[in-house]
């Protein structure tokens, strides 16, 4: 598992962006299709501690200038450990947020540019020169400039020290190269053209070369625990299993933060971390839409904002079990899509519904692709046709997440008035993925989730034959063609075509069913402000946390 | 005496080799490893070949296994596979929170069940016993999670009067009246959950001892109830209680795991669960060994005072 589990950090992120996976809900979900535990595990993020409220008020009294204590719940521990080359999980990304910086973030929304202030492309799509800002300092005052860049990613590109990233930047065909022009120039040359290029050179933080130049072991080291950034924020304290505090960063070069003291509280268990929202003692917290329910938003002075993460949840078929395709599409057109959604996230404003792999805010995701609309006598007649009356088949799922165990009995329900009986096998969800990942596995169906990246090429280790996490185990030509096509075409019209081709003809095999795109939702006391203006964006959470402020 | 001390020394020593190999052979029949954890598939064979004799993993199982144990001997735990932070160095922080926890926690419940349990045994069936007996069998039947959650319900949320999570308000880690204020609710909770289980031990104890026939003899005598109850049956009764001390002594590592869970107190607790979750091998190997040879130090503490206290074992030596 571990080695799913690495694996597919490596994989999503390289993807360019974290992979999500599993859970569905706001309670646990992994960033990686990978064991939820780890990598999110618990469910919420929550900040916590914060101040005024309890018996007698504490107020934060650290902290410089008067701009308190925010405090963020998260339900894991992101480790002393973080560095920007091999740390991958959820929390400890959160972690690298705050303390460094990238060149650019690349979201759903565009492209937002920290340490570069812009980027020349080459006419091929091959090339890309990055200007760097010139104003940036580490946090031990040292001067940023090109050698940091090239540092990074070179280290990043080196298979020895296994970074999440390697996969996005060495390729099949060859590894990026990267030169320093000058002090402020960096020029990035892939192996081949590719309309995703600058998405894959985003979303990388930088690290200082002065003081990691000699290290060797990038997931171990003393600079790991005492790090220098050119974040918005510094590490002040790591407490293990208890909190990290991170203070203001005041030469951070989009403005010194306006909230002083930073604090992920580490809460394991969503009902306390319920009620430590709810009494004020956490400022912010993400939470299911079950849970949202349950509190009392307006008594306790809360507000819920839901974003999309980009995530899919689906049920999908390995085409190896089940061969003919007729009894997978029976099996889909057996399907009620809006109430199972309806059941999981409870209100049609918690999720999108997807019809195809890419997640509905992809600017390449089309409608025009076959729906399963649900058709009892279609999926009967399907299943006669194909000779496979009083079919069985068995569902696998992870048995700790309560989204897909509320999905599974729906699927099973409603596979029954098909005529279909439905097994359900609820397992561990690290167990279940290192099971998936053997191409001899005997899982027929099974659910789970992913969040990949903007671009749909990002998709290609789940979707191509052979791609690492294809756990359908398919073998379609077509669908690689169609792959290889986008990824060597620039023009934007064209590659829609492509990838409207592509998505459809993944609708027609019947392996893949979407379920929903739900949002993720984080619930934040009204003292706090600036929420978005800072960017909700996938895995970090803010894309910018120096633009929150509080409002005593 | 001494002889008889030392023969359960040796005894325990075999035992505890025992342990920490059927530790680490389940650990490793497991279906993943540690090196699943370092590599990654894109990683060329040399490099998985690098990584694994670094870690001395091409090694046969048996040297493997020596190294382990050698590493445990001299305080090196290994790495956590997940977060890559030395497992001695967390363990040094986490146990003494634990500990800060469990150990009044739990004093405080043996003290209370020592004299409620001897309340109740001494006055079988009276309304003393029937109220302490009733209110312990209702205690045994609340789950510890439960109550936990009540306690955070009332005391956090409804009447705010105490913090709900972790061990201390950030910024104020050296005030000992805010670690008290986040200490109560989990000590209680925790309190809670040790007391009843032994009151309801202490009470069969002392209710077998006056069945016994020397106290009708003393009876016979015409010796006064507190003569009886002090003299002679708080003595045989709190023999076995020491056994129980002894046996308590793993709890000082594991005995939280939910209440820690619950309340965010960084102990090792959920340092546990989240390794088992993970499957952070190390982290659970390291901590079964921990528990299990805890258990064992326990029954020979056990012993030993035993040895002490009841002049007729020393004569099985």
């Amino acid at each position: 598992m571990k080695k799913a589990w690495k694996k597919m950090l490596a994989l999503s992120m390289a993807l360019t962006v974290v992979a999500g996976s599993m859970a569905a809900c706001g309670g646990k979900d992994p960033v990686v299709e990978t064991t939820p535990e780890q990598t999110v595990a618990a469910s919420n993020e929550t900040s916590s501690q914060e101040a005024a409220q309890d018996g007698e008020s504490q107020k934060p009294e650290e902290g410089g200038n008067g701009g308190g204590t925010f405090t963020y719940a998260i339900g894991g521990d992101p480790g002393a450990n973080v560095n920007v080359i091999t740390t991958s999980d959820r929390f400890g990304l959160m972690t690298i947020k705050m303390i460094y910086s990238p060149l650019c973030m690349y979201n759903a929304d565009g492209i937002n540019w920290f340490l570069a202030d812009s980027v020349d492309a080459s006419e091929d799509n091959t090339t890309f020169t990055f200007h760097l800002r010139k104003d940036v300092s580490w946090s031990d005052g040292e001067p940023f400039n090109a050698d940091d860049v090239v540092f990074t990613y070179e280290a990043m590109e080196d298979p020895n020290n296994a970074g999440w990233a390697y996969s996005q930047l060495v390729y099949d065909q060859g590894a990026t190269k990267i030169e320093r022009v000058d002090d402020y120039t960096v020029r990035f040359t892939l192996p081949f053209a590719s309309a995703a290029s600058l998405e894959m050179l985003c979303n990388i933080f930088i690290m200082p070369e002065h003081l990691y130049k000699d290290v060797t072991d990038f997931e171990n080291n003393d600079i790991n625990t005492n790090p220098v950034g050119t974040g918005p924020y510094v590490m002040a304290e790591y407490a293990p299993g208890s909190h990290v505090k991170f203070e203001a960063n005041p030469s951070y070069f989009l403005g010194m933060p306006s909230i002083d003291t930073f604090v992920f509280q580490i809460v394991e268990n969503s009902n306390t971390a319920m009620m430590a929202i709810q009494s004020g003692e956490v400022d912010a917290w993400v939470a299911t839409p079950a849970e949202v329910a349950q509190m009392d938003l307006e008594g306790s002075n809360l507000t819920t904002y839901a974003y999309s993460e980009g995530r899919v949840a689906y049920m999908a078929i390995n085409v190896r079990q089940i061969p003919d395709e007729k009894v997978r599409k029976a099996i889909f057109y057996a399907l009620n899509k809006k109430d199972i959604n309806d059941a999981v996230y409870l209100s049609e404003d918690n999720y999108l519904t997807p019809t195809s792999f890419l997640p509905p805010i992809s600017q390449y995701y089309t409608e025009n692709v076959e729906l399963y609309e649900t058709d009892l006598d279609k999926a009967k007649e399907l299943l006669a046709e194909a000779g496979a009356e009083n079919l069985t088949v068995t569902l696998t799922y992870s048995g700790s997440d309560s989204a897909q165990t509320t999905q599974a009995t729906l699927i099973q329900q409603q596979l029954a008035q098909a005529g279909i009986t439905c097994e359900l096998n609820g397992m561990d969800s690290t167990a279940m993925i290192a099971q998936l990942d053997d191409p001899e596995t005997d899982i027929q169906m099974f659910l789970n989730g992913y969040i990949m990246g903007i671009d749909p090429d990002t998709f290609l280790p789940l979707f191509a034959s052979g791609g690492d996490y294809n756990r359908s185990h398919y073998d379609f030509p077509e669908i690689d063609e169609l792959f290889k096509r986008g990824r060597e075409t620039s023009d934007s019209d064209e590659r829609f075509a492509i990838y409207e081709e592509l998505q459809k003809t993944l609708q027609d095999k019947a392996t893949f069913y979407p379920l929903a795109s739900n949002n993720r939702l984080l619930v934040v006391n009204n003292r706090v402000g600036g929420v978005e203006e800072a960017g909700l964006v996938p895995v970090y959470t803010f894309e910018d946390t120096s633009r929150l402020t509080l409002n005593e | 005496m001494a002889k008889y001390i030392i023969k359960r020394i040796l005894a325990a020593i075999p035992m505890v080799l025992i342990i920490t190999i059927i530790c680490f052979t389940l650990m490793n029949l497991a279906p993943y490893d540690a090196i699943d954890a370092m590599t990654s598939p894109k990683m060329p064979p040399e490099t998985v070949e690098l990584i694994k004799a670094k870690y001395g993993y091409d090694q046969p199982v048996y040297i493997q296994y020596l190294r382990w144990v050698d590493g445990i001997l001299n305080g090196n735990f290994g790495y956590s596979i997940v977060t890559h932070q030395s497992i001695s160095t967390d363990l040094a922080v986490r146990i003494p929170n634990t500990i800060k926890l469990i150990l009044p926690a739990y004093l405080l419940s043996y003290v209370l069940a020592i004299i409620l349990g001897l309340i109740a045994g001494s006055h079988k069936n009276r309304w003393a016993d029937k109220l302490i007996d009733g209110l312990s069998a209702v205690g045994i039947a609340l789950p510890t999670f439960w109550v936990a959650m009540l306690l955070i319900y009332f005391l956090g949320y409804r009447l705010k009067l105490l913090p709900i999570v972790g061990m201390h308000t950030i910024g104020k880690e050296n005030s000992v009246a805010d670690f008290l204020k986040h200490f109560i609710m989990p000590f209680t909770a925790l309190f809670l959950s040790f007391l009843p289980d032994s009151v309801r031990y202490v009470r069969s104890s002392t209710i077998t001892q006056y069945s016994e026939d020397y106290v009708m003899v003393q009876q016979a005598f015409g010796a006064s109830k507190a003569e009886i109850m002090f003299k002679h049956v708080c003595k045989n009764v709190l023999l076995p209680i020491i056994t129980k001390l002894g046996m308590a002594l793993p709890m000082l590592v594991t005995g939280a795991i939910i209440t820690e869970t619950i309340f965010g107190w960084p102990g090792v607790g959920p340092y546990f669960v989240k390794a088992i979750q993970g499957m952070d091998y190390p982290i659970v190997m390291v901590i079964l060994v921990l528990s299990s040879v805890l258990v064992i130090l326990g029954n020979l503490l056990s012993d030993i005072l035993y040895c002490l206290t009841d002049p007729r074992i020393k004569d099985l030596g």
